[in-house]
């Protein structure tokens, strides 16, 4: 090991191999028209000019990591922990997600009625977004407290009610999740 | 109608637009009603170690959308309850830097570092009065330049580029924000470059959606609300989350110290105060309308820079910077609090944003309509009015309501803020987050944005952890579309001139500029 | 609670008239989603939400405005085509979506996949510059771009970029068509001085009136309603095409004949009714309303589709 820290190198190098496929594979692959492209006798630019521009900062970016800024005295890299933190929440809030999106529907069906035609009305607009919105508090509370008690399930359910106060029952228009979706 | 009758109907717009109630038979408009309420939250939230302005501004754009719907007449409302959380929020932030060692705002950093031994001293009432006094000061000094300098630029940019220039000055802010934000070129440009890619999926010129891997989920692209709420707050959560959480039962309790002495500001601290403040004024503007630079780099400018002035001044043995002294809080405030002011003559007169408060103006102004931030702002029509530049005047008239209230009741808010310090963030964050991702449905109701907002929010977190400055990327995504729209104008404007970016010598002039500052910043790298 | 009450006074209505024409018995058996293919808060945006408020006022039916931007209309219509055709999902476009931009995006949708409901407003489109340009018609133009060379073209459609290219064509002279997002970004590059001239779809009214902006040309197949005097674009050598467009409602195919009726005449009383806010915009904006519906809507809709492909060919030449 050498005497300076090889985060920038590890940053530089992922985002110059990003940057690459980008430029080489994605962009070319994935756009309708080229970077400029002719058009009734007329040069454009095309629409893969401005995402090989995105590409090109990318790709100076990481070069410059490698380069100028390769011995930089700080140099961060996300620790074990804050990798094993992000799985534990991304976890909570699939869950809560699902309950969110699902629940009003479910429990139509099973009332054997179409949720769809159910959106507006109380309390079916509510069911999801009340238990996924009180799940993903309290899942979070938990997570934090290391333990389950009363007061955090009071605390989440507190707060999902304060929100449907706020968007809900003032608006007419406003969609709380998953009405919008189905 | 000239620029000063526009400048009229803007003052007007604010006093007499729709009234919310009446006090003492006298209207009160709902400007003027958002304008006092944005900025008591801004206080709150300031108060609060981690929350902060934005957060605020994003969750409530939504609520307050819905209320005024989607016409003209919601802008001055929305947007002036906007510049009051953003003006209320810089003095919020000095309240537990100065109380409890803990800087409420980033940009308080260097607050703590006089204003706290003062409170330890039995002086935080006066530390909180200097604080207060200076942030105000610096504040309404940096308003003034603004409204005198933002129509000038914009008309010298109106009369001056052209659709080649204007794309040359879109990349030079981009790669001057790049190289300036966060202290390192490489990682700036590795965040603009995501933030130009996020920007381009979906979108384009050609019916087919570029980018979007064949799939109808991103056809669509990302909606600006899930990219900047997702990588500007989210993330923040996320990190904030990360930690508290394991940490939020070593929290010390917050010991107060009781007060000693005089704790008013008398005219003779004003006095001996002033100079520091006045030059801490003037290097908050001069880096607050240079986009992306930003509060932090102001306060530690202006307290260095206090710090030398004082030592010049002061007998050798007396306290210093860092004992205590007022004069290091007064450096340090009205430095931080002069960059808001200026951070919009670069957005309202070019539409380029510098600062997180900036990108949820423009994302108010973008989401209700009517108002685009750009030069077209301050045209002056030879007959009739352009309801632009009433708003952006009446956005003026919002700015010093605000700074009015900052200056008659500020204080004796902030002295009162001392009990949201204890307000326990790791049962906040979780509440803020299922708040952003209900705001961001409310605003596009399909659960896919709730999904992109979340992902960029890990991305937001994940740039953090690796030193990544998210700011860039938010910028850049919110200009990616003008920069792209410009250049094909340009291109197709001069009959697709290859070097249409070298054509002009003004635009040849800012396509070097975009290369030396990355060039000059990446050599002697600011660490 | 007054949907309740609305749905009950419509009930003794019915009652008391029992031999009503059946289309008026109608209602949607939910919340309707109405979806969006504008920017929100522009003049198109507004038109739709006003609509929409007043046929919840009227009808007692609830309505969910939704924004669906993007890809010149063609990302709502794409959503919109799978949606339930029951009446509860509607969407508002313009007719060009339907027309041109789904013939050239070549994405598997046709007009059939569609039921028009009715338009509300046709475009005054004309061919704008600044006054101070010194021309008063469209000869002035082509003879300052003989003399000057080329003339930058402020267009804000794929459709009105080809129409243009012909135009340029058929006068002999050299245009740089720019491409911009919308009227109002044509209008702003005309006041700015980044392009010399262009398409503007109504909103120029205003500054022509007061004397800042000419109309050149019309777009239009008629002359234009505020300077009849300018020349149409079949006067100027471009046929058969024009840049005729209207808003238009649209619902999923398939939507019951009762649905459809009943959904495009409450739409189309309102936007004739000048004394609502949403006619009143229409009426200041496009000089009132133009209500197509029906068999006739059809027809235009397969017509502007079928000739979409002639102009692309003619363009393309």
């Amino acid at each position: 090991m050498s005497g300076y820290p090889k985060g920038n190198v590890l940053i530089g190098c992922s985002v110059i191999a990003f940057a690459l496929i980008t430029l080489l594979v994605w962009i070319p692959s994935d756009t309708a028209t080229g970077i400029v492209e002719t058009v009734r006798r007329r040069t454009v630019i095309g629409d893969a000019m401005a995402p090989s521009l995105a590409a090109l900062f990318l790709l100076v970016g990481g070069l410059l990591l490698l380069t100028a800024e390769r011995r930089a005295a700080s140099q961060p890299l996300p620790s074990r922990e804050a990798v094993v933190f992000a799985l534990q929440i991304a976890l909570i809030l699939v869950v809560s997600l699902l309950l969110m999106r699902w629940t009003g529907p479910l429990a139509a069906a099973l009332a054997g009625e179409e949720y769809r035609l159910l959106r507006d009305s109380y309390p079916w607009k509510l069911a999801g977004f009340i238990l996924g919105g009180t799940v993903m508090v309290a899942a979070l509370l938990v997570l934090a407290e290391q333990r389950l008690s009363l007061r955090v399930l009071v605390i989440a359910l507190a707060a999902v009610i304060v929100l449907v106060a706020i968007y809900d029952l003032p608006f007419d228009d406003l969609l709380l999740p998953p009405n919008g979706d189905v | 109608m000239g620029m000063l009758d526009h400048a009229w109907l803007g003052v007007l717009a604010v006093f007499q637009g729709p009234a919310a109630f009446s006090l003492f038979s006298l209207p009160i408009s709902f400007t003027l009603l958002l304008v006092f309420a944005g900025f008591v939250l801004g206080i709150v939230v300031g108060a609060t170690p981690g929350l902060a302005g934005p957060m605020a501004m994003a969750i409530s754009l939504p609520v307050l959308i819905s209320i005024f719907g989607y016409s003209s007449d919601a802008l001055l409302p929305v947007m002036g309850f906007l510049i009051g959380v953003m003006k209320g929020a810089t003095i919020g932030g000095a309240v537990p830097a100065i109380l409890f060692n803990t800087p409420g705002t980033p940009d308080a950093f260097m607050t703590t570092l006089d204003g706290h031994p003062m409170a330890r001293a039995g002086k935080a009432g006066k530390a909180l009065r200097v604080a207060h006094f200076s942030s105000v000061t610096g504040d309404t000094f940096s308003d003034i330049v603004l409204v005198l300098c933002a129509p000038f630029l914009a008309l010298l940019v109106e009369a001056y580029l052209d659709l080649p220039e204007k794309t040359a000055l879109l990349i030079l802010s981009l790669s001057f924000i790049a190289a300036v934000v966060g202290g390192s070129p490489g990682k700036g440009l590795i965040s603009t470059g995501l933030g130009l890619l996020a920007v381009y999926v979906g979108s384009g010129e050609d019916f087919y959606p570029r980018l979007s891997m064949g799939t109808e989920t991103l056809s669509r692209g990302f909606s600006v609300t899930t990219a900047v709420l997702g990588v500007l707050i989210l993330g923040a959560v996320f990190e904030g989350m990360q930690e508290t959480f394991h940490d939020h039962r070593r929290q010390p309790g917050a010991t107060t110290h009781a007060l000693t002495g005089d704790q008013v500001l008398r005219f003779a601290d004003i006095r001996r105060l002033l100079p520091y403040i006045g030059q801490s004024a003037v290097i908050g503007t001069l880096i607050g309308a240079l986009p992306g630079i930003g509060s932090t780099l102001a306060a530690t400018l202006g307290y260095t820079l206090g710090r030398t002035r004082h030592q010049k001044h002061q007998p050798a043995g007396a306290p210093g910077f860092g004992d205590g002294v007022p004069e290091g809080v007064a450096a340090t405030e009205a430095a931080n609090s002069a960059v808001s002011g200026a951070n919009l003559i670069p957005v309202l007169s070019l539409g380029i944003p510098g600062n997180a408060a900036a990108v949820f103006l423009i994302l108010a102004a973008d989401s209700i309509g009517g108002f685009t931030p750009g030069p077209s702002v301050f045209r002056v029509p030879s007959e009739g009015i352009n309801p632009e530049l009433v708003v952006a005047f009446g956005l003026f008239t919002a700015m010093f309501l605000a700074n009015a209230l900052n200056w008659t009741l500020g204080g004796l808010f902030m002295r009162s803020m001392g009990v949201m310090t204890r307000a326990p963030k790791h049962i906040l964050l979780p509440i803020v987050l299922l708040l952003t991702l209900t705001a961001i449905y409310v605003q596009e109701p399909r659960m896919e944005a709730i999904l992109f907002a979340l992902a960029f929010g890990f991305l937001g977190y994940f740039m953090r952890k690796a030193g990544i400055s998210p700011l860039p990327f938010v910028i850049a995504f919110i200009l990616g579309g003008t920069l792209e729209q410009t250049a094909r104008q340009a291109f197709a404007a001069t009959g697709g001139d290859p070097f249409f970016l070298f054509a002009s010598p003004i635009a040849a002039f800012f396509m070097l500029a975009a290369v030396a500052v990355i060039v000059f910043t990446a050599r002697k790298p600011v660490t | 609670m007054r949907t309740g009450l609305k749905a009950a006074i419509a009930a003794l209505g019915l009652f008391a008239m029992t031999t009503a024409a059946s289309a008026s018995e109608w209602t949607p058996p939910g919340p309707v989603k109405l979806m969006i293919a504008f920017a929100a808060g522009g003049g198109a945006d507004t038109q739709a939400r006003l609509i929409a408020e007043e046929l919840e006022a009227r009808t007692g039916w609830s309505f969910i405005p939704e924004e669906a931007t993007g890809k010149g209309g063609l990302t709502m219509l794409a959503s919109l085509k799978d949606q339930p055709a029951d009446g509860t999902v509607i969407g508002m476009a313009v007719t060009e979506a339907l027309g041109y931009n789904m013939r050239s995006a070549d994405m598997g949708l046709t007009p059939s996949d569609f039921t028009g409901l009715t338009t509300t407003a046709g475009f005054q489109m004309g061919i704008v510059a600044r006054a101070d340009k010194g021309w008063t018609t469209f000869s002035d133009a082509v003879a300052a771009a003989k003399s000057d060379g080329a003339l930058r073209f402020g267009v804000m459609s794929p459709k009105l970029d080809d129409i243009a290219y012909l135009l340029g064509r058929a006068q002999g002279i050299d245009l740089n068509i720019v491409s911009l997002k919308g009227g109002k970004e044509v209008l702003d590059a005309i006041v700015a001085g980044d392009v010399d001239l262009g398409f503007v779809a109504g909103i120029q009214s205003k500054g022509v009136a007061a004397g800042d902006l000419v109309n050149l040309a019309s777009g239009l197949s008629a002359p234009l309603a505020q300077t009849p005097e300018a020349p149409t674009l079949a006067d100027l050598g471009v046929t058969p095409f024009n840049a005729d467009g209207y808003f238009v409602f649209v619902a999923p195919a398939g939507v019951p004949q009762d649905a459809r009726d009943a959904l495009a005449r409450a739409i189309a009383e309102i936007v004739n009714d000048e004394t609502t806010k949403a006619g009143g915009l229409v009426k200041k904006a496009f000089g009132g309303a133009t209500t197509i519906m029906g068999a006739e809507l059809d027809a235009l809709m397969a017509a502007d589709y079928e000739s979409a492909a002639a102009l692309m060919e003619a363009a393309s030449q």
